[in-house]
């Protein structure tokens, strides 16, 4: 395995205003461009200097539309990753940064957008009618959700490494307790307790409701250029360290092979991530995990190496990941259950943020090594990690 | 009765499928190569890379490996039938590969990891085709 060139840098952030799903006030396309935008007047560029896009998921507002809408002069490079959703959030990072590393386009705009009031919702049932494919194999068994999906890996898990349901309310509580210092977060003012946690209603056995993502609208944006180019800019850049999309061999697409069950497809990315970083997650200062459902989080922290499965309860115990002064300070803007459900991709602005010293949830300790985990549980997994230019 | 209704959705039958979900039988996919067996079935063995394809049947004895108990219905046709339980189920004679189903003989609540069972066909005639399909599904055995 090579290393890879780091000389991308992230020179902008930017996002739309979050809200409820179905309360925005602007249509997809435009929250679209609001973020795009928002991150160019971070980075002080001329929206029409950007000459390439990317996103994932089947991003629906397409880089052609939203190149005669800001102007662009020259567009030189579109692309997404395959497969899943959120999984790919930071996959999207790592082409844009390929982009710019390698010299075919120089000002790179990686979003995600989305407004599912208007769309469809990603919370309810993939099937409208009959189903074919993999997934004629679990719909009539009623297994059509995400949540269900990964309800049967996470109670594996739960079962195997004798894990109680407080390991899951701490994943939940610490993202609703950072949510509260960020004004940006739709669950700002709304604080979240253990025993509301656990009186909410099962929506699938063991998630509770506050174990499972929100419907949100909205949009986040970063821009990616080239290290010398970023000094011409005004933000301060933010180094992308490496980044790293994986999936080990022989995983059936939508299936539950004995040989990945339990388990959220992580243990390629770490490998590939840490191997290109050069350094380990104990140097890993803070960090962002998309969280679909609480359940997967747990194992994409074992997974990535932060702790061995035995030992995740006792990692996560107590409001041990709450907070700027956590030992990990975690999902610190609040996360998708917090701040917004935007696919993530307000988790890697946060993570930038980190770096920047710019967080609401900032520690006193400097932050050097920033990272963000892309959705847990389906492939192939992504992870990004920022530091210090 | 079907586990979820008799009214619920049924999978969209192809050539790949069909004698699944209608022959009363767990034929899987296996290769005649390399003997390699993969579900769900693809166009090619993803043990050795062979397009020759054969199906070698099980005997649908397995062991429940996780189950999800579903409360919030996603569909409105499952409205009435919450909670419901679904299972992931390994097979005796085919390691690697894992089966989802509902189990029959058992209350949603009621249904454990570890526990053994086996397969039955749920007969349900297809009302698009008249065609009589069998789906496997799962009782625990005592």
């Amino acid at each position: 395995m090579t290393n890879v060139s780091h000389r991308a840098v992230v020179a902008g952030v930017g996002e739309s205003a979050y809200t409820e799903r179905g309360k925005a006030p602007l249509s997809e396309f435009q929250l679209a461009l609001t973020a795009i935008r928002a991150a160019c007047t971070d980075a002080g560029l001329d929206p029409r200097e950007i000459d390439g896009f990317v996103s994932y998921m089947d991003q629906r507002n397409d880089p052609l539309r939203l190149s005669a809408a800001l102007g662009v002069r020259s567009l030189s490079w579109t692309s997404q990753p395959w497969g899943g959703g959120g999984n790919n959030m930071a996959a999207a990072v790592q082409l844009a940064a390929a982009a710019v590393s390698a010299g075919y386009a120089r000002h790179v705009i990686a979003f995600r957008a989305l407004a599912q009031g208007q769309f469809g919702r990603f919370g309810q049932s993939r099937a409208a009618g009959r189903t074919g494919g993999d997934f004629a194999y679990q719909h009539l068994y009623g297994l059509l959700s995400p949540a269900q999906e990964c309800a049967l890996h996470t109670k594996r898990f739960l079962h195997d490494h004798g894990i109680s349901q407080e390991a899951l309310c701490e994943i939940a509580l610490a993202s609703y307790a950072n949510a509260q210092r960020n004004p940006r977060a739709i669950r700002h003012g709304h604080p979240l307790t253990r025993e509301q946690y656990h009186a909410s209603r099962w929506i699938v056995e063991p998630f509770h409701l506050y174990d499972c993502c929100p419907e949100n609208d909205g949009a986040a944006a970063i821009l990616v250029t080239a290290r010398e180019r970023a000094r011409d800019l005004r933000a301060k850049p933010v180094a992308i360290v490496a980044a790293a999309q994986g999936l080990g061999p022989a995983f059936g697409v939508s299936a539950f092979q004995g040989r990945w069950f339990p388990g959220v497809f992580y243990r390629d990315v770490a490998e590939k991530l840490w191997q290109r970083a050069g350094c380990r997650p104990a140097d890993v200062d803070v960090l962002q995990v998309y969280e679909n459902f609480t359940g997967p989080v747990l194992m994409a922290l074992c997974e990535m190496g932060f702790a061995a499965p035995d030992e995740v309860e006792k990692f996560v115990a107590d409001g041990a990941l709450a907070g700027p002064e956590a030992r990990l300070p975690f999902n610190t803007s609040g996360g998708n259950l917090g701040e917004a459900y935007i696919h993530g991709f307000e988790m890697v602005n946060e993570a930038v943020r980190q770096v920047r010293g710019e967080s609401t949830c900032q520690g006193t300790r400097p932050v050097e090594r920033s990272l963000a985990v892309a959705g847990p549980g389906y492939a192939a997994g992504s992870a990004v990690l920022f530091g210090a230019p | 009765m079907r586990v979820l209704g008799d009214d619920w959705l049924l999978p969209a039958l192809d050539a790949s499928n069909r004698a699944w979900f209608t022959s009363g039988r767990l034929g899987l996919q296996a290769c005649t190569r390399c003997d390699g067996v993969q579900f769900p079935p693809e166009d090619a063995c993803r043990s050795c890379g062979s397009f020759e394809l054969g199906t070698r049947e099980s005997a649908g004895r397995g062991r429940i490996e996780s189950v999800a108990v579903v409360h919030h219905p996603v569909h409105p046709l499952l409205r009435a039938h919450v909670p419901y339980a679904v299972v992931l189920v390994s097979l005796d004679d085919a390691p690697g590969v894992n089966l989802v189903g509902n189990v029959r003989n058992r209350a949603a609540g009621e249904v454990a990891i570890g526990e053994r069972v086996r397969v039955v066909f749920e007969e349900v005639r297809d009302p698009e085709t008249g065609e009589t399909l069998r789906i496997p599904q799962w009782e625990v055995v005592p």
